[in-house]
């Protein structure tokens, strides 16, 4: 948890339009230093990060030590590559910015992304490291791009110059397949000297293997981990389930996905109504399960009845506790928790299904948790099928169904 | 000698300054990490010849020290090695985060050069006119005796008063005239 002010050093000199990393040398190391800031800013809060480039027009500071991601993320935009780079101006430029930085406690660190060759001579190059090292300003340098003996020369003479106890690093990225930040993150410039930053980075690296876009359900796991766990375990609950669907579906002629497709064209006024406010995050959640839903709910179910231990039974119980002995409170309660967008969209998805009275019967006699000779049961079996098909009144059984679903720990809110 | 009696005398009002060091704002710059600033400063280790100071990339050092309370500095003692041992050391009073960069932007308030009878723990007498109100000292050793490129530093000592407060060690030790 090393207090920290780091200066980021960005190559955009001509040798940056080269493709050997994808997308492109440029884009790689934007990724890259994307990353970088995430990292040091998980790692303490109080971290702060700035960018400088190099080549272009001259060295110029994008954003001094900040930490605002966002700011960091917006001057990565409209960059321009051209120009080349000038090392020594680089690092004296980073040093000064380092030296007015606010909070005086923080360590001093630059990082510095060489990806074109170095026209400065090795002697001066050690100059410079001994001068960031009086001053106790540590180095990482990676090593990408061009690639000639002298500039690894160099860069070692520059890094063993500045290097006090280890705490500089140095990274040779050859070209190849792994994107630039994938190769960084298990290095000590992610990591951090081998403390704390090696959460972000499994997360990272966890985020990175999902795809190159990011997430697997478009659910990000570091916002909202729960959601993001629930769906990653009830779709592989859904594999398993499958195959013995397939062979029941054999039999049944696939009666149940058609019931499905059936309910999400009909129930689509009826969603309308019932989604009270359309945040966009719910959006995105509900377009997710929409694909899915009928075999996400069964698995949702499943999962949470094959996890009693989790906090989400605690809830439940709290909600069937309120609900069991006034069913108008109850409702008033649901109508509440409703507003809440995730649970919404889900209940959303819920009530398309249930809303099929067949459908709904023949869930809760499946479940086992559920006695279909319990009186509250069969009441409200009663009730739905005594409904018409008014939307509000299947507003008014989905939820009924919910409750007893909910008081039994089935569903969870 | 009757200036050296004179000298000792005021010494004897004056305190060691080192119980007023605020430890949580010390910095010192260019440093070996082996061998860091408190072998030269903390009670007990600057005592220890074996346990000094060593200037890490070349031969200077820049040390700050901030007090806990305002102080009046009289004298300073450096001890060092022969060869080794600091020559010409600066002193800046309340410039906060100086860097080797700007220690020649702005006049030191006293500079010392030390003989080899200081390196041997006798006492520089500095400007007192000018240390009048220190809250933080800034030392700056800018070459060594020898002209190597490691500066070794045994013992940093601090004499003088408290502003705010009196000290009553300080009121025990004076004989005859008080402050």
């Amino acid at each position: 948890m090393v207090l920290e002010a780091t200066m980021i050093c960005i190559d955009n000199s001509e040798w940056m339009r080269n493709g050997d990393y994808t997308p492109s040398r440029f884009q790689a190391q934007a990724e890259a230093v994307n990353l970088i800031c995430g990292a040091k800013t998980q790692l303490n809060p109080e971290n702060t990060v700035g960018v400088m480039t190099m080549a272009g027009k001259g060295v110029r500071v994008l954003v001094t030590p900040t930490s605002d991601l966002g700011k960091i993320l917006a001057c990565m935009h409209g960059l321009e590559i051209g120009g080349e780079m000038n090392l020594a101006a680089g690092i004296q430029v980073s040093q000064l910015a380092l030296k007015h930085r606010q909070n005086k406690k923080q360590q001093q660190r630059i990082i510095l992304f060489a990806g074109s060759p170095i026209k400065h001579d090795k002697k001066l190059l050690e100059m410079i490291g001994k001068r960031l090292k009086k001053n106790s300003v540590a180095l990482d340098i990676v090593n990408f791009g061009e690639e000639d003996d002298s500039k690894t020369e160099k860069l070692e003479a520059l890094l063993a110059a500045v290097n006090n106890n280890d705490s500089s690093h140095i990274v040779h990225v050859p070209p190849g397949p792994n994107a630039l930040s994938d190769v960084l993150i298990s290095t000590p410039i992610f990591t951090g000297d081998g403390e704390g930053g090696s959460g972000f980075a499994a997360a990272a690296a966890a985020a990175a293997a999902g795809g190159v876009s990011g997430y697997d359900f478009g659910v990000d796991p570091n916002l909202d981990p729960e959601l993001a766990l629930a769906l990653r375990v009830s779709m592989e609950e859904e594999r398993a389930r499958q195959e013995a669907a397939a062979k029941k579906a054999a039999e049944e002629t696939g009666k149940q996905e058609n019931e499905g497709e059936q309910q999400s064209n009909s129930q689509d006024t009826t969603m309308t109504d019932q989604v009270s406010a359309p945040v966009s995050e719910a959006d995105t959640k509900k377009n997710d399960m929409m694909d899915e839903e009928n075999a996400l709910l069964q698995q949702a179910l499943a999962m949470s009845m094959d996890d009693p231990g989790s906090s989400q039974d605690l809830r439940d119980t709290d909600m069937s506790d309120a609900a069991a002995d006034d069913p108008e409170l109850a409702l008033a309660l649901q109508l509440s928790v409703q507003d809440s967008a995730k649970d919404s969209a889900s209940q959303s998805d819920m009530s398309k299904l249930l809303t099929d009275q067949s459908f709904v019967s023949s869930i809760l006699a499946s479940l086992p948790g559920v006695d279909p000779n319990d009186p509250s049961v069969k009441d409200m079996l009663a009730s739905m099928q005594n409904q018409s098909e008014v939307s509000s009144s299947n507003f008014i059984g989905v939820h009924q169904t919910l409750l007893v679903l909910i008081e039994y720990g089935v569903y969870s809110v | 000698m009757s200036a050296e009696s004179a000298a000792t005398a005021l010494l004897r009002s004056q305190v060691d300054l080192l119980d007023f060091i605020d430890w949580s704002g010390v910095e010192c710059l260019n440093y070996n990490s082996s061998h860091p600033l408190p072998n030269a400063v903390k009670q007990g280790y600057r005592e220890d010849d074996g346990l000094n100071l060593e200037s890490d990339a070349d031969e200077q050092l820049l040390i700050y020290l901030p007090f806990t309370q305002v102080v009046k500095l009289h004298s300073i003692v450096v001890k060092g090695p022969e060869e080794e041992g600091p020559k010409t050391v600066k002193l800046f009073s309340n410039r906060e985060h100086m860097g080797f960069s700007n220690v020649n932007d702005f006049p030191p308030s006293d500079t010392a050069v030390l003989s080899s009878d200081n390196l041997k723990g006798h006492p520089v007498v500095l400007k007192f006119v000018k240390f009048q109100n220190v809250r933080s000292l800034t030392i700056f050793i800018e070459d060594n005796q020898s002209g190597s490129e490691i500066t070794k530093v045994l013992k940093i000592a601090l004499f003088g008063t408290t502003v705010e407060t009196t000290d009553m060690k300080g009121l025990k030790k004076i004989e005859d005239h008080q402050h």
